[in-house]
């Protein structure tokens, strides 16, 4: 790391925003230091007046970088909180230093003394909360208020740390933590208690953790997002020995401090964006080309069936086509003007054989057909009233002949046959008051209307 | 802290529940009935009955007793299910201002959620003799396929009757809670509810004091009731073959022979055949006629055959959303009377490969866990944790009127859940946003709870654009939709209420003309 040094030199580290140093553990040498960095001096005057030798400020600075206890040119690095600082938790694994920030973080205890500093370093480091926000006055114990703001500065953090189970770990044992996790974090623990804005933050804490026991008890979106785990490790393998972290190598190692800092920037914009939009970006855009090809798979069964004339076929599977690629105009700009004709022509063929078979006093061929015609044209109002009136008169199926009769008015409101129809219909299905408005209306279409006379007095009658 | 009572409010019967020195206890009525009829008359007089009371003048008095209303509580009058109920009451069912079905009772027309205060009151009032104490909170059970209109609609019922509905959860959840309270054991658990009037089938999974609800499906129309319909058409058509008279058309001979029915289906559970004697039933020309029948459990059985089969359906679809097969379910537990049937509990047997759970009362069992719930909600101590779930879908209409969901139904709650969307044309530069809730695929079938325009977008080709939708479930069922555009971070947003057949207005008017008929309990 002595290779970034001239790099380094120009930098101006600042405190990271909403950071409270006091509960940082710091040695006094180490609190000396800290308490010199103000956002404008940088990085190579803090070696001369930091208090420690050159090389101890340049350690010290690039872990704190590291940590998310400084930001470099205001350029701000998510707190790796899963890391375990390089000096104490060498030895504890990932899952294990989250672990012990949950269960083993004694929050009610005064921040640890300089000399304890090294061992509870894990657990303290990885969340430091900020004091200011505890409030005794509210109906949750202070010491729950500590648990979950340290819980919450927690989220960002990969799913197995936050639920605290080893990446190996089985879904029952996922399920489990979860379990566990809930009965500390979901709302209804805190139901009508004053908690202030803890309300707010347990409810986040909950859905995270929710969102987290979701994507690793479905093994599609567990084996990716170790996959991703998986790159992330190697991508910190290569980067130099310490610091353990890509961005601050490339940050400290880039000999332009402007090209640098650009770098780090994108690079923490990216995982900042990585971690808002559910990681799952990549299992998205998969899902993504997998839907595209099914798309293509469906578009050319139906110029297949298109060609052979097999209409209803070729909608369906055009109509697929575009349910999984919705975005892909290709598709609908070639089919939809074909698909409009191929139905009209069905259609008009249908109508056809419904006028045969109505010639033929057919009715239930008849209705069948108009029926068929009408999935290809339902708007069609000559249809639609002569479908209700048929199915009225089969009498087998009232709703049916209902709704027909309601879309032959909606389309022809002043076609009195229709109106007339339609109260017969709720005359037959026992709706009286509308089956009375129906014919009202039809006879103040066609006043002379004797079967519409004859209904609305029946009516009465019952 | 005040106690909080547990209330199932059946179809057919309600049952009210409080904790007692840490352990549910249901609570009888005056009559000593742990359950009490939902209905409600008006006696010729103008007295106002409920329960067992109401059900005893029923028969005399039909036109102006209503029962089963649950049927039709937020629901729109045209819908299949309230024309349904509509052929078969004797009590009068008419439109409401806002299209939803009412209650005529002599000059008074009664709203759903009002008949269903009027329960929620009777069973309120029976917990409060009980305890000698007022009682406002509560938790009150429907049916896991209740929508959120029926949801906030039982709401309003519980705000008329002057409680303080801590949550509505569902029936089977509730049983599953009474089952699993105590217990340390980690189970999966089914729990197939055929109630009065509805069937529900859930299943969860209960760890170290957590229960989460796996799967649930289930027909709200579908339930005892349907088992007594076929009895009694096949009555009538025995009738009407023997004597030649219809009594369809006879209310107080169909509301008799309805009570035969359930009487006679009560006891084949028992026996092998029953006798249905009903004397005087008609009268014609040649004098009185009798109806004097013998039915036999194998008849019923062949009657009802199809129904249960149904039921068996719905339970393989609701173990296929659960990823489990039904060998894989620990335990099974029965709620409702209907499962009282020998036939019910034969069929679940074979289809679980397992005697179900005997431990339970089916009639008390949900109004317990209801109890149980707001108990854990409220107590200091919290032993038992419920993680809810929605009833159903939520998503977005897209492209070429398909729904796309972003929260699956069964998802637990409070949930954040979001999705990238894109543009449909070249330089669109505003994308609207509508919010659906429900099953089909096709936008057009669910139900739309909302929507709003997110505009300023970045002129680009078709698909460029990336806008993420996220939905948001709070701890309390509210719904809230963003969208944001990720290049420029414009947001647009709403929140979406629950709709209630009801105004606030209303609401308040029914609650301010009830208080006349309030009584007070002597402190």
């Amino acid at each position: 790391m002595q290779a970034g040094g001239a790099a380094r030199e120009s930098q101006v580290p600042a405190l990271a925003p909403g950071l409270d140093p006091a509960r940082l553990p710091l040695s006094p040498a180490e609190g000396y230091l800290l308490s010199r960095i103000d956002g404008r001096t940088p990085w190579k005057l803090l070696r001369e007046i930091g208090g420690l030798a050159p090389r101890e400020v340049d350690r010290c600075l690039a872990r704190w970088v590291e940590e998310g206890v400084l930001v470099v040119n205001g350029a701000a690095k998510p707190a790796a909180a899963s890391k375990p600082p390089a000096k104490a938790g060498a030895a504890a694994t990932t899952a294990a230093a989250a672990a012990t920030a949950r269960t083993a973080a004694p929050p009610s205890s005064p921040p640890p003394a300089p000399a304890a500093a090294a061992a509870a370093r894990p657990a303290t480091v990885s969340a430091p909360i900020d004091e200011s926000l505890l409030n005794a006055s509210l109906d949750l114990a202070v010491e729950a208020q500590r648990r979950i703001l340290a819980y919450e500065r927690r989220l960002g953090e990969p799913y197995h740390a936050l639920l605290g189970v080893p990446a190996d770990a089985d879904a029952k044992a996922v399920k489990r933590a979860y379990f566990e996790l809930s009965k500390e974090f979901h709302p209804d623990r805190y139901f009508r208690r004053n908690t202030g804005p803890f309300g707010p933050r347990v409810e986040k804490i909950f859905k995270r953790i929710l969102e987290a026991y979701e994507l690793l008890s479905d093994p599609t979106t567990r084996a990716e997002i170790e996959r991703a785990a998986r790159e992330r490790v190697e991508e910190e393998t290569v980067a130099p020995p310490p610091p353990a972290s890509a961005a601050v190598a490339a940050a400290l190692a880039t000999p332009d401090p402007k090209a640098a800092a650009e770098a780090k920037a994108a690079a923490a914009a990216a995982s900042k964006r990585m971690r808002q939009l559910p990681h799952l970006r990549a299992a998205h855009l998969k899902q993504l080309a997998e839907r595209k090809a099914k798309a293509r798979r469906f578009f050319e069964s139906g110029v297949t069936a298109f060609k052979a004339e097999r209409w209803i076929e070729a909608a369906g599977s055009v109509r697929l086509a575009i349910a999984f690629d919705p975005t892909n105009e290709a598709i609908r700009d070639a089919f939809g003007d074909i698909q409009r004709k191929a139905h009209d022509e069905r259609a008009k063929q249908l109508l056809k054989e419904a006028n045969g078979a109505l010639d033929l006093r057919d009715g239930r061929n008849a209705l069948r057909l108009f029926e068929e015609a009408l999935v290809f044209k339902p708007h069609d109002p000559e249809a639609n009233a002569t479908a209700a009136r048929l199915a009225f008169l089969i009498g087998e199926d009232l709703k049916k002949a209902k709704e027909y009769g309601q879309r032959a008015c909606e389309l022809e409101p002043n076609v009195a046959a229709n109106r007339k129809t339609l109260g017969q219909i709720y005359a037959a299905a026992g709706l009286a008051a509308n089956a009375k408005r129906e014919l009202e209306a039809a006879l103040r279409l066609d006043p002379k209307d004797r079967e519409a006379k004859e209904a609305l007095r029946g009516l009465g009658r019952r | 802290m005040g106690r909080v009572i547990g209330i199932d409010l059946g179809t057919t019967n309600s049952c009210v529940s409080v904790i007692e020195n840490g352990q549910p206890t249901v609570i009888p009525n005056a009559g000593g009935y742990k359950t009490t009829p939902s209905m409600f008359a008006i006696s010729p007089d103008g007295k106002r009955l409920v329960g067992h009371l109401a059900k005893r003048q029923a028969v005399t008095n039909a036109r102006h007793t209503v029962y089963a209303s649950k049927r039709l509580i937020g629901r729109r009058f045209d819908a299949p299910e309230v024309t349904r109920v509509i052929e078969l009451a004797p009590y009068e069912v008419v439109r409401g201002p806002n299209d939803d079905p009412r209650v005529q009772l002599g000059d008074k027309v009664f709203t759903c959620p009002e008949i269903s205060a009027i329960i929620l009151r009777e069973m309120k009032r029976i917990a409060e003799e009980h305890l000698g104490e007022p009682v406002r909170d509560a938790v009150i059970t429907v049916p896991a396929y209740f929508n959120d209109t029926q949801r906030q609609c039982t709401k309003d019922a519980g705000k008329i009757a002057g409680l303080e509905v801590l949550r509505i959860i569902n029936e089977p959840t509730a049983a599953a809670l009474a089952y699993g309270f105590g217990k340390k054991r980690d189970e999966k658990i089914a729990v197939y509810d055929l109630g009065g009037g509805t069937f529900d089938i859930s299943v969860l999974e209960l760890g170290s004091g957590v229960i989460e609800v796996l799967a649930t499906n289930g027909n709200t129309f579908l339930g005892g009731e349907d088992f007594d319909r076929r009895l009694v058409t096949h009555l009538l058509e025995r009738f009407e073959q023997q004597e030649g008279i219809d009594l369809r058309s006879d209310a107080m001979a169909l509301q008799r022979l309805k009570d035969a029915a359930e009487k006679a289906k009560c006891d084949l559970s028992q026996r092998e055949s029953a006798e249905i004697n009903l004397p005087f039933i008609a009268s014609d020309a040649k004098g009185p006629r009798h109806l004097n029948l013998e039915l036999s459990r194998e008849t019923l059985e062949g009657l009802v055959d199809d129904i249960v089969r149904q039921t068996l359906k719905i339970v393989e679809s609701c173990l296929g959303d659960a990823g489990l097969a039904a060998n894989q379910i620990d335990q099974v537990v029965l709620v409702g009377g209907q499962t009282r049937m020998p036939l019910v509990q034969n069929a679940v047997a074979e289809l679980f490969g397992k005697r179900p759970h005997k431990g339970v009362n089916p009639d008390e069992v949900v109004a317990i866990g209801a109890a149980i719930q707001g108990e854990a909600l409220l107590a200091e101590d919290k032993s038992l944790l419920l993680l809810d779930v929605t009833p159903l879908s939520l998503g977005i209409a897209t492209f070429g009127g398909h729904f796309t969901r972003l929260i699956d139904r069964n998802t637990t709650v409070p949930v954040r859940k979001g999705h990238i969307f894109t543009t449909t044309r070249d330089n669109q530069s505003a994308v609207k946003i509508r919010v659906l809730q429900g099953e089909s695929d096709q936008a057009a079938e669910n139900d739309l709870l909302g929507e709003f325009v997110l505009s300023g977008i970045r002129p680009a080709r078709k698909g460029e654009p990336e806008i993420e939708v996220s939905f948001d479930i709070d701890a309390n069922g509210i719904v809230s939709v963003s969208a944001r555009d990720l290049a420029t971070g414009k947001e647009q947003s709403i929140q979406v209420n629950a709709t209630s057949t009801l105004s606030d207005e209303e609401i308040q008017r029914i609650i301010d003309e009830n208080e006349l008929y309030e009584v007070q309990l002597k402190p």
